[in-house]
């Protein structure tokens, strides 16, 4: 039995079969499968998607469905462990917006869902988050790392804004920041004090990767 | 009134008339079943004063199709943009082209291609450069240069109009950020020039609450609205061109509601760019043919609706140099734009997606937009241009036609002849340093910076500007949008420049 659900957890990520996924971890929950076996599949299944993507068989359309899919069996498999007295299974927490005066979701929605998959906690906040907002979430999920957007010219100084401010309340140390954004490169998230940019999805989840030293 | 091109041809099409009805009729469909959000109270009291169903707890706007096509109608089919200058005011609408300075952040290097903060000089000179262009017609100063070395991020766009308005008389448009609209729109009125506001809604069906406030401020100032449906295909749209033809349509269409309600009869241009996501990268794919088609599939849209079109393909370029790739994302969506009845085109001076603007590169696109808008022109035929007499006159070889009268008349106004690119027979140009048209597009800006010089402003208007911008300085002091360390570097940029 713990065979079959472990691999129809695998089968549900490749498919992109949100239901399936979450019914698959409900059914391991019930038969007492080892929650982070079950979780293990899961990883399991989100890399085979990721190496065919590295490859350039699969795109990023395959990428988000199978990391929505894996989103919708995970939070089930963590309630389990937690229940069993566990502790929840993270690479570190994050903190992800687009800046303010930005409405540009698509980038963020994108980044935060591959981050996710790769076992971040990740708490977007949405578009148009002012610096104080940001800041009161760093403070409140205790944040390991702040992943801003901003697509427009006319927004993406906001992001030193955001970084100017948490100096000034005295944070920015204790968080790592990463940037995106269509109009902005290496060199302007540099100039601004970020740790460091990455022109894309995939690139953002090796980036915290590295800046929590949890392998590139 | 500068005249622009005017196209002198049937629009190119790539859909039916029928088919445009059910792009147009799915728009309706979604207006009403689905509706658009909108985070803003007044509007929402607006539209529901105006018969649409309102859920005010989701802050959902249903909008029945009778007054979706109610304020189409209300929109006029051309508008006004008033400039500084009033030999470059401009008459959008109907059969016009007109070309619009580009956009991109930084400043390039054009030996490392490497980008930093634009200073004062660099955008004044930028300015210089497009007011002297042939062929760039609307300025749009608030937008190139946002990355100002030492000027707060929340006065770059005001101090970026106000470099616009001093080195040049062209029109110029205005976008929006943290109320910089509101100082804008009161310079302007006090100059007696107007400024298109520039409006994002997102992708799909939302509206925040500072482009309606934008929406409201350009509106009851009486200035001409352009309200943007800009996404990427398979991401904030759907994938197939057709479905994302009909959200852009939804989103525009609900923009003009909006807009007809707060002001009935103002000016409205529709502002679009549907283009492809890269699905390796999740970047924009620009110069892609589907961004082309889109284009043209909303230029039939507005030609039906008799609304001006504002369009961006080929507004820039994902390469970081410029060179061929640059040319040719730019040229072929440029030109898709214009044979489809686009009236205003974003072009000049902005390449690498939206990362850079170059003065270089907005000369070397004047080429491009004098090429495209001399194709607009079209043919004249005539009996003085069929010539008929002429070529029974000259008859078979050895007969030719350049010791004639009518190729002297006539040879310069039917040929376009590009100022930057290289024409040169080949032992001139190994002899005279190998130049290409970048070398020759560095000359026209040295030259241009040397003898161009923009309608000067009058004492009055100077002083207009600088009180608007002392008072948008206070504001942001106040706001503490501006710190005291950022207000030092501030105040030693001014003076220095």
């Amino acid at each position: 039995m713990e065979t079959e659900i472990l691999e129809n957890l695998k089968k549900a990520v490749v498919a992109y079969d949100c239901e399936g996924a979450a019914s698959w971890a409900r059914k391991a929950v019930e038969e007492k499968v080892d929650p982070v076996k079950a979780l293990g599949a899961l990883t399991e299944a989100i890399r085979q998607v990721g190496d065919g993507y590295e490859k350039g068989e699969l795109w990023l359309p395959d990428l988000v469905g199978a990391a929505e899919s894996m989103q919708s069996a995970t939070p089930i498999l963590n309630e389990a462990i937690k229940r069993a007295g566990g502790e929840k299974q993270s690479l570190g927490t994050v903190v992800a917006g687009a800046v303010f005066g930005d409405i540009h979701s698509i980038g963020i929605t994108m980044v935060s869902t591959l981050l996710t998959a790769a076992g971040f906690e990740v708490h977007l906040l949405g578009v148009n988050i002012s610096a104080e907002q940001f800041t009161e979430a760093i403070r409140e999920y205790e944040a390991d790392i702040l992943a801003m957007s901003a697509l427009l010219t006319m927004t993406a100084p906001e992001q030193k804004r955001v970084i100017d401010f948490l100096k000034k309340e005295g944070i920015r140390d204790k968080v790592k920041i990463m940037v995106g954004g269509g109009s902005i490169n290496a060199e302007f998230a540099k100039a601004i004090g970020a740790d460091g940019y990455d022109p894309t999805a995939p690139g953002a989840v090796s980036l915290a990767r590295k800046l929590t030293g949890k392998g590139g | 009134m500068l005249k622009g091109f005017t196209r002198r041809f049937k629009a190119l099409e790539v859909v039916t008339e029928e088919e445009l009805d059910a792009i147009h009729r799915g728009a309706l469909d979604v207006l009403e079943t689905t509706g658009v959000r909108v985070e803003h109270d007044r509007a929402l009291k607006l539209f529901a004063k105006n018969d649409c169903q309102v859920d005010f707890e989701e802050k959902r706007v249903r909008i029945p199709p009778w007054l979706v096509e109610d304020c189409l109608r209300k929109c006029p089919s051309s508008y006004l943009a008033k400039a500084r200058d009033p030999k470059y005011d401009l008459r959008i609408g109907g059969n016009t082209f007109y070309f619009l300075q580009g956009m991109g952040m930084r400043y390039v290097d054009l030996d490392t291609w490497e980008t930093r903060p634009a200073t004062i000089k660099e955008h004044r000179e930028a300015m210089i450069v497009a007011d002297a262009l042939e062929n760039m017609h609307f300025a749009g100063a608030y937008e190139f240069y946002m990355d100002r070395a030492g000027i707060p991020s929340c006065m770059v766009m005001l101090e970026n109009l106000a470099s616009g308005l001093r080195y040049s008389g062209k029109a110029e448009h205005m976008g929006y950020s943290l109320d910089c609209e509101k100082f804008a729109i009161k310079m302007a009125k006090e100059l007696g020039i107007n400024l298109q506001g520039e409006l994002g809604m997102a992708t799909p069906l939302t509206f925040y609450k500072e482009v309606v406030d934008a929406t409201f401020s350009f509106a009851e100032a009486g200035f001409p609205l352009s309200p943007a449906t800009v996404f990427t295909l398979g991401a904030e749209g759907p994938a197939t061109l057709a479905a994302a033809t009909v959200l852009a349509d939804a989103g525009m269409m609900a923009h003009i509601v909006m807009g007809q309600l707060i002001k009935p009869g103002i000016g409205i241009s529709i502002q679009h760019g549907i283009k492809p996501m890269d699905m390796k990268r999740g970047t924009p794919r620009y110069g892609a043919v589907s961004k082309g088609l889109t284009t043209v599939m909303v230029n039939q849209l507005l030609r039906r609706y008799a609304i001006p079109s504002f369009s961006t393909a080929g507004f820039t370029s994902n390469s970081k140099k410029i060179d061929f790739q640059c040319g040719f994302e730019k040229a072929t969506g440029t030109l898709v734009s214009a044979l489809s009845g686009g009236n205003m085109h974003v072009f000049h001076g902005g390449s690498a997606v939206e990362l850079f603007y170059s003065p270089i590169l907005s000369i070397l696109d004047d080429d491009i937009a004098g090429w495209i808008g001399h194709f607009l022109e079209g043919v004249v035929v005539n009996d003085e241009r069929l010539a008929i007499n002429l070529i029974n006159e000259v008859g078979p070889i050895p007969g030719h036609y350049l010791n004639r009268e009518h190729t002297r008349k006539w040879w310069k106004e039917e040929q376009f002849i590009p100022k930057a690119t290289d024409r040169e027979v080949y032992p001139v140009w190994i002899k005279t340093g190998k130049k290409d048209a970048i070398d020759h597009a560095k000359e026209m800006m040295e030259e241009i910076l040397a003898t161009h010089k923009p309608k000067p402003l009058t004492s009055g208007e100077e002083q207009i500007i600088e009180d608007v911008l002392k008072e948008a300085r206070e504001y942001y002091r106040k706001k503490g949008l501006i710190t005291d360390e950022e207000w030092a570097v501030y105040m030693k940029t001014l003076e220095s420049n």
